[in-house]
């Protein structure tokens, strides 16, 4: 039996800061790095960074801005671009 | 080469002390053609020479034959960089030096044992040489940078695909049993977009409404973070599996009160633990549903044991046999409102909203490793839930149940009440201080001398009438307690 067609959907999720932080804390964190990596020229920081933001990106919700996404994408590349002009030497492993 | 290059860098430091003068620089760049990255350095050190040899450079021109000598000596070391020889030049620096520096003989002592002592190769700079190798941190980074994209692409398509094949083997029982199957709440009307909702990479929503009994049924895919390369690694050690979660919300007449679960015992107590109702209501641990004939597996919390006599029919243990790996739990409960809130004790002044739901949720089999026909074994589940729907509806508790379960609840909202009993008070003395602080103000600001007079006394006496009230209350209670 199809009786009376109800409404539509609430917004889905009444409170998506409870699900999976995920996207955040690697947007921050990838954030933290980059600043990390140009301040103190360490490269590795840079490219920390720049694996944050790929991993934040990743899990990101589709309803999230990308422009967000984009500028600490921008900020770990430019991090690590600019470690490598200050020294183009190449990065040493820590062992 | 590389030898060569070496040699002629080191002959280069006690050739440009002494010519320095004479303006050798172009024939230093000459040789510099050979290499430029490998006398980069040497340039500097040539310059830093120039600042030192002055001194020599004019105790030397003293003696004009030192000086003549001197030019032979350079020619001769010329000769030796274009025949590239190795051998000559170490032997004919050796007169060059003992003849030249008379008057030092500290330095040409220092240069001859240098000739003697081995010779200490510097290493050439990484960044300088003109090889990959060296950047083999960076080719590994860069590398698990593809790694990472390649498996987004992967992984995210997998998950699609996944989905589509879901939606593809349900669509015809949902469409069948429901008006609207598929909406993303953007239009305006409610119309079938007969889509899946993507909200994630791993998550799909599908919003179908339009039956008797139920307001609605939101029916969300939660698949394995495939896209996300870290999640994968972490999947290798632990497994885990893509879940379906089907919310139904009943309308409010068309469901009883009563809150029961069933499910594995894992997810039952951690649901126990989590979900505001099942821990309110449900406060015995997870019972075994041996009693049934279900599998040792599953497990049953609930209100009272009528609620489960009554849920446990022929055809709902029929299922829930059938497909007990896949089941992970089913809760039915009219007091739903969503997992524990978190919050401090001042926030919490009312009860949470709770609404009739239906709540089920799936293992897709396969462990993580399904492919699009695991989907349709999933499709006699949708069945169960359309049955249950229709026996919510239907089953209704006895008068001694129903007795039951309003006391139950009763009991709830006193326990909720008593424990906000001190925060409801406060704020309703905040209230109360705030009106006055009000009244006070609008008083002060009233110009007219007389309106102040008449507003204060109207204060004084509503303030005497309270004060009256109280006492009374005093007495009718001291009357009691006599």
């Amino acid at each position: 039996p199809l009786p009376p067609t109800r409404y539509k959907p609430p917004a889905t999720e009444t409170n998506p800061a409870l699900e999976d932080p995920t996207p955040d804390y690697m947007n921050l964190l990838g954030m933290v790095f980059s600043m990390c990596g140009l301040m103190l020229k360490l490269k590795w920081c840079a490219w920390i960074a720049v694996y944050c933001s790929f991993i934040s990106f990743a899990n990101s919700r589709s309803s999230e801005d990308t422009k967000q996404m984009m500028s600490s994408f921008m900020l770990s590349i430019s991090a690590v671009v600019m470690s490598y002009l200050q020294n183009p030497q190449p990065m040493s492993p820590p062992w | 080469m590389k030898n060569l290059y070496i040699f002629i860098a080191v002959l280069f430091i006690p050739w440009s002390f002494s010519l320095a003068k004479y303006d050798e620089f172009e024939d230093g760049d000459d040789i510099m053609e050979y290499d430029d990255n490998d006398f980069a350095e040497f340039e500097d050190v040539s310059e830093d020479t120039v600042t030192e040899s002055p001194q020599r450079v004019i105790t030397t021109e003293d003696d004009e034959e030192e000086a003549t000598v001197e030019v032979e000596g350079q020619d001769e070391n010329q000769e030796d960089f274009d025949d590239a020889d190795t051998q000559e030049g170490d032997t004919e620096s050796e007169p060059y030096d003992d003849e030249e520096f008379e008057g030092y003989e500290e330095k040409p002592d220092a240069s001859h044992s240098k000739n003697k002592d081995p010779i200490t190769i510097v290493n050439v700079p990484a960044h300088l040489q003109n090889s990959w190798e060296s950047y083999y941190m960076e080719i590994l980074m860069v590398t698990g940078l593809l790694a990472y994209i390649m498996n987004y692409i992967i992984g995210k398509n997998k998950n699609n695909r996944l989905a589509h094949a879901w939606f593809n083997t349900h669509r015809e029982l949902l469409e069948s049993n429901f008006a609207l199957v598929g909406d993303d709440g953007t239009n305006k009307e409610a119309t079938s977009t007969g889509k899946l909702n993507q909200e994630n990479e791993h998550i799909y929503n599908l919003w179908c409404s339009g039956r008797v009994c139920c307001e609605g049924m939101l029916i969300q895919l939660k698949f394995l973070k495939r896209q996300d390369l870290l999640n994968v690694l972490a999947r290798m050690m632990r497994p885990a599996s893509d879940q379906v979660q089907i919310k139904v919300t009943m309308n409010d007449e068309d469901m009883d009160t009563y809150v029961f679960a069933v499910g594995t015992r894992k997810a039952l107590v951690r649901l126990q633990k989590e979900m505001q109702d099942l821990s309110e209501f449900c406060s015995d641990k997870p019972k075994s549903g041996a009693k049934y004939g279900l599998p040792d597996s599953l497990a049953i919390l609930s209100e009272m044991g009528e609620v489960t006599e009554g849920m446990m029919d022929a055809k709902m243990i029929h299922f829930l046999t059938h497909y007990a790996d896949k089941i992970d739990s089913v809760q039915f409960s009219d007091q739903f409102s969503g997992p524990k809130l978190m919050q401090e004790e001042g926030q919490l002044t009312k009860l949470p909203e709770t609404k009739k739901t239906l709540l089920f949720t799936f293992n897709v089999p396969g462990s993580g490793n399904t492919s699009p026909k695991d989907m349709e074994s999933l499709l006699p589940l949708m069945s169960m839930v359309i049955y249950s729907i229709d026996k919510a509806k239907k089953f209704r508790l006895n008068r001694e149940g129903k007795q039951k379960a309003d006391k139950n609840r009763a009991r709830v909202e006193e326990n909720f009440l008593k424990l906000t009993h001190v925060q409801r008070q406060e704020a309703a003395q905040s209230r109360r201080e705030e009106k006055k602080r009000a009244e006070k103000e609008r008083i002060m600001n009233e110009e007219d001398p007389e309106k102040q007079r008449r507003l204060e006394e109207a204060a004084l006496r509503r303030e005497q009438k309270k004060l009256e009230k109280k006492q009374m209350k005093m007495k009718q209670i001291k009357v009691k307690a006599m």
